[in-house]
């Protein structure tokens, strides 16, 4: 009730509007309770003096009091952590001896890591020291005003943010489909070149949505999202929305440097020859040489390729050579040391085929990408968690 | 909407990692891997590549993350994804090459016995049915063991019935390499795994043997019981 | 996206390569035939190999294969054309045949022994050393030696050893034209006079195994004589020679003493064969990195194998190694594999095998095998 008698004031006093909102909250309607009953505009009015609008307490909530001193005292709280952030930066510089304004982010961790050298294995507990945007999370700003009333206009979902994302994608999916109509009314084509290319990117996990919309999601809801870009992203014109969608891709740089191709230097003989060093597999470390024109000979620290003893190392070692049809063609030298038979054969397996990228064509190039050779095996053993006799394993269950 | 202020992100250190991702998501993969969601499965074998070729076009697959083929992967004509499933059922305690060598000679008893009979064969047609690729006989006997139809005990008021139902191509496959295995080790102490098992291919492939008669219960088992194939849905 | 290599490679086999030759007598294959495979004769292969000298891998193979081929290589061509030249009237030439594992030196043993047989030669062949040495049924039969104080017997195995010889030899035992030169007496009742035939003394031993070893002593002084008066020419081979010079043998006393291999009779037999003091003979051995076990099994050189006091009994000799396969020794093994049904495949396993195996000739059979 008593908000139809808002509405009904505010439309008459639109110069106390700005005033009178101020003053609506949900507790209001106790103070207009004894007016309702005799509600009429006049008695309204008559309730409206100057005495009132003086000494009219602002009936603000408790929760919506205990909600702004948080906010302004976070707000104090990060002014304080900036500052003290900006003066511990300074001091930072001035002991390494560094200029203190153009001291950066890269610089100041790698002053504490010298200064604070931690053994530590977790990267997450050694010392650090970052902005207090990166430490302390992100909270979202007030999200309703002194008089409750919300500024977004989801805010009763419980999870504005989100629910507007999947609200506007619904909505450019209907101006999609409405442009689509238009264009087949007047009979035209979409423009092939316009298309949206997807390659190289992948959605936006989970963690990071979360992050970017400051809001807790379930699985299922993301599972939604995902479905609902999907669609988004198979209509026709969806170049159209290109910006929106480009905003919650994650872009996959990585993969373009293995389709690069390096130039062979060339040594005393006149041959081609490539060295990849760091060839890593599990604990096997190693470099490994391709010498152009050659004769399919093979060296692995100065032994015939019977330095491994079984099939299953040498037929990995031979995988890529064969692969691109190149044992013939090449000599490989290889120094390895560290690890097992396997991987110290994953590690040649790896460097021969990195090596061969200068030796072999673009379309043999993206045979060897697709067969995942160019993919560097950045899997380690894990380790053996405490209260379980292995990494996975765990005692045996016992039903009670 | 537009009071909405976001600060800015908070940047994880532990996602440059590649953690573990929890189970629903390992959901498309063939094998769990500790590879993000997004790798795609290599494609090396020649045959394979070839369709690809055929379908797509290779420069939009090469700009995807493709996961390293495994450490027994090969791309040569004598790799089989068959052949190393059953080695791995045959490995215990991760000794891959101890299995490897005995499903090598196993082969190699196949190919050793099928030569034999091929030479004491005296008419070509003969010649011509004895089988003497030994991956062919794998094949072949695992073939001839899967089975179509599978039991599940399902419990309506206080008896358990084995009802009949519908089975999946993996789970038939590795019903087939189970009872192959477990039919080789009901041998003697004296004669080793690999003769054994090639006996016992040999034998499922044609048609005969222990394990192709225990199919054969099974499937006549799920015929009898088939008025009970209703309470799958009850 | 087939290299011009393996276009060529193809294109060779659409030509129907040659992996066989018709000739089947050592003493006439020349240079030409290296890589290819000629077939023995299955009666003189039970003849000479009824009691080994094949590798137990090879006897399963001609088993599968139905025949007995052996390809012909550079080092047995060598061997053949050294013995051809060499002149009987100095001491004997010793031949050691070094190399890695599987490479071939027993089969080039066998190519010779089939060579030597030819040419009526008198064979003295042992197996395997290590059969002797290493090899430990449940029981092993041992006795205390009768006229070597301290040592070791090996009756059962001697008897065997004569049973081979006597195989081996027949033709020529038959004859009887061999004589034994002096009279040895075994006990009160049993004597061997002077001018009997070889033959008896083999029948001897045979049939006495108490004084089997002893037999072959006086077997091999005899033969030695015989050959030093050019009544017989004589072919040692013995496979895996370096045994006889590991510190320390598998067997053990009743006492749990172990047994070293100078405490063995038969050791010290072939011993005496094996010194150069005596003319018209030939003195094939090998040193074989599986005749030890396995923690010493670093390197495969002669110098490695036979240590210290095997290298300063038998110097000097002749070095001979004999060597992976060459790339046309490979096809033609491949073809014959692939003739025999042991091989199937698209060609360009070939490749690959060729690689896997480093074209070691064992390795590259054991990787044939579940193919």
């Amino acid at each position: 009730m008593s908000h139809v008698i808002n509405f009904s004031v505010k439309h008459l006093l639109p110069v106390t509007k700005c005033y009178l909102r101020g003053n609506f909250v949900s507790s209001f309607c106790k103070y207009s309770s004894a007016s309702n009953s005799t509600s009429n505009s006049g008695n309204v009015l008559d309730n409206l003096t100057d005495w009132e609008t003086l000494s009219k307490k602002k009936k603000i909530s408790k929760a919506m009091k205990a909600y702004l001193e948080r906010a302004q005292e976070h707000d104090e709280f990060m002014k304080k952590q900036q500052q003290e952030f900006a003066i511990g930066k300074r001091h930072l510089a001035n002991m390494m001896g560094e200029d203190p304004e153009t001291f950066t982010q890269k610089d100041v961790d790698r002053a504490i890591e010298y200064l604070f050298p931690s053994g530590i294995y977790d990267p997450a507990a050694r010392p650090l020291m970052k902005p207090p945007e990166e430490l302390f999370p992100a909270r979202k700003a007030a999200e309703f005003d002194e008089a409750g009333r919300p500024h977004h206009l989801l805010f009763y979902t419980g999870k504005p943010n989100f629910f507007k994302l999947l609200y506007d994608a619904a909505d450019n999916i209907k101006q999609l489909q409405n442009f689509e109509d238009r264009v087949i009314r007047k009979k035209a084509t979409p423009d092939p070149n316009g298309a949206l290319s997807l390659e190289g990117s992948v959605w936006l996990t989970k963690e990071q949505l979360e992050q970017v919309l400051v809001e807790k999601i379930l699985d299922l809801e993301y599972d939604n999202f995902k479905v609902v870009m999907e669609r988004l992203v198979s209509l026709p014109y969806s170049y159209r929305c290109k910006d929106f969608i480009e905003k919650y891709r994650n872009t996959l740089a990585s993969q373009k440097f293995a389709l690069e191709i390096p130039k062979p230097s060339y040594d005393d003989d006149g041959r081609a020859f490539i060295t990849t060093y760091e060839c890593l597999r599990k604990k096997a470390r190693g470099d490994v040489t391709i010498r152009s024109p050659g004769s399919g000979k093979i060296t692995i620290n100065g032994k015939d390729i019977t330095y491994f003893e079984d099939v299953q190392s040498r037929e990995q070692v031979l995988f890529p050579l064969i692969f691109t049809g190149m044992q013939d063609r090449v000599d490989v030298e290889c120094n390895i040391e560290g690890g097992g038979p396997s991987g110290q054969a994953g590690a040649i397996r790896w460097g021969i085929a990195w090596g061969l990228r200068s030796f072999v064509e673009k379309e043999m190039l993206e045979k060897m990408q697709i067969a995942g050779l160019l993919t560097r095996d950045h899997r380690r053993r894990e380790r053996k968690k405490p209260g379980q006799p292995g990494a996975r394993k765990k005692p045996t269950w016992k039903k009670r | 909407m537009n009071t909405l202020r976001i600060l800015p992100k908070y940047c994880c250190k532990k996602t440059q990692r590649f953690c573990r991702l929890p189970v629903s998501q390992n959901r498309f993969y063939a094998r769990p891997t500790s590879f993000p969601d997004f790798f795609q499965n290599p494609v090396f074998r020649k045959e394979d590549q070839a369709k690809l070729v055929e379908t797509t076009d290779l420069s939009k697959l090469a700009a995807v993350p493709v996961k390293p083929p495994a450490v027994y992967e090969t791309c040569s004509a004598y790799h089989d994804p068959l052949v190393n499933k059953v080695i791995n059922h045959v490995m215990e305690m991760g000794k891959k090459q101890l299995a490897r060598s005995l499903v090598e000679k196993a082969f190699e008893n196949i190919k050793r016995i099928q030569i034999e009979r091929y030479h004491l064969a005296s008419t070509a047609e003969e010649k011509n049915k004895i089988e003497l690729n030994p991956k062919k006989v794998l094949h072949l006997a695992i073939e001839n063991s899967k089975p179509l139809l599978q039991l599940s005990p399902i419990k309506r008021g206080g008896i358990t019935y084995q009802v009949p139902g519908p089975i999946t191509e993996k789970r038939s496959l590795f019903l087939a390499i189970k009872w192959l295995l477990e039919a080789t080790n009901e041998k003697e102490r004296t004669i080793h795994f690999p003769e054994q098992f090639a006996w016992e291919l040999l034998d499922a492939a044609n048609n005969t043997g222990k394990v192709v008669k225990k199919k054969q219960d099974l499937h006549r088992q799920c015929e009898a019981n088939r008025a009970y194939a209703h309470y799958r849905w009850q | 996206m087939l290299s011009r290599n393996w276009r060529h490679l193809c294109r060779r086999y659409s030509q129907a390569v040659t992996f066989r030759t018709t000739e089947a007598s050592p003493a006439q294959q020349n240079e030409k035939q290296i890589g290819l495979f000629y077939t023995m004769n299955q009666e003189t292969c039970k003849q000479l190999f009824s009691q080994g000298g094949f590798p137990k891998s090879f006897q399963k193979q001609t088993k599968t294969f139905t025949e007995t081929a052996i390809m012909i290589r550079q080092p047995a061509l060598d061997l053949i054309n050294c013995i051809k030249s060499s002149d009987f009237n100095k001491p004997a030439i010793r031949y050691v045949l070094y190399g890695e594992k599987g490479t071939g030196k027993s089969l080039t043993m066998a190519h010779l022994l089939h060579y030597a047989h030819e040419d009526g030669y008198l064979i003295v062949h042992v197996p395997w050393v290590s059969e002797w040495l290493r090899r430990l049924p449940r029981s092993k039969e041992m006795s205390n030696s009768q006229t070597h104080e301290g040592c070791v017997d090996l009756p059962l195995d001697a008897a065997s050893w004569l049973l081979h010889f006597k195989g081996q030899n027949q033709h020529i035992l038959k004859t009887g034209e061999l004589k034994v030169s002096k009279e040895y007496v075994w006990s009160k009742r049993e004597k061997t006079e002077a001018g009997a035939p070889l033959a008896q003394l083999v029948e001897h031993g045979i049939s006495r195994v108490k004084y089997a070893c002893d037999v072959v002593d006086a077997l091999i002084k005899e033969i030695k004589t015989l050959s030093h008066n050019k009544q017989c020419k004589t072919f040692v081979a013995i496979d895996g020679f370096n045994s006889f010079f590991y510190p320390v043998t598998r067997l053990s006393t009743p006492t749990k003493k172990k047994v070293k291999p100078e405490e063995v009779t038969l050791t010290t037999t072939f011993m005496e064969l094996t010194k150069n003091d005596w003319t018209n003979a030939v003195i094939l051995l090998s040193a074989d990195q599986l005749a030890v076990p396995d923690d010493h099994q670093e390197s495969h050189f002669p110098r490695y194998l036979l240590y210290k006091k095997g290298f300063e009994h038998l110097d000097p000799f002749v070095p001979v190694e004999v060597g992976r396969y060459s790339e046309k020794e490979f096809l033609s093994c491949a073809s014959y594999y692939r003739d025999r049904l042991w091989l199937r495949g698209p060609p360009e396993i070939d490749t690959e095998l060729k690689f896997t195996s480093a074209c070691n000739p064992y390795r590259f059979m054991e990787q044939c095998a579940p193919l």
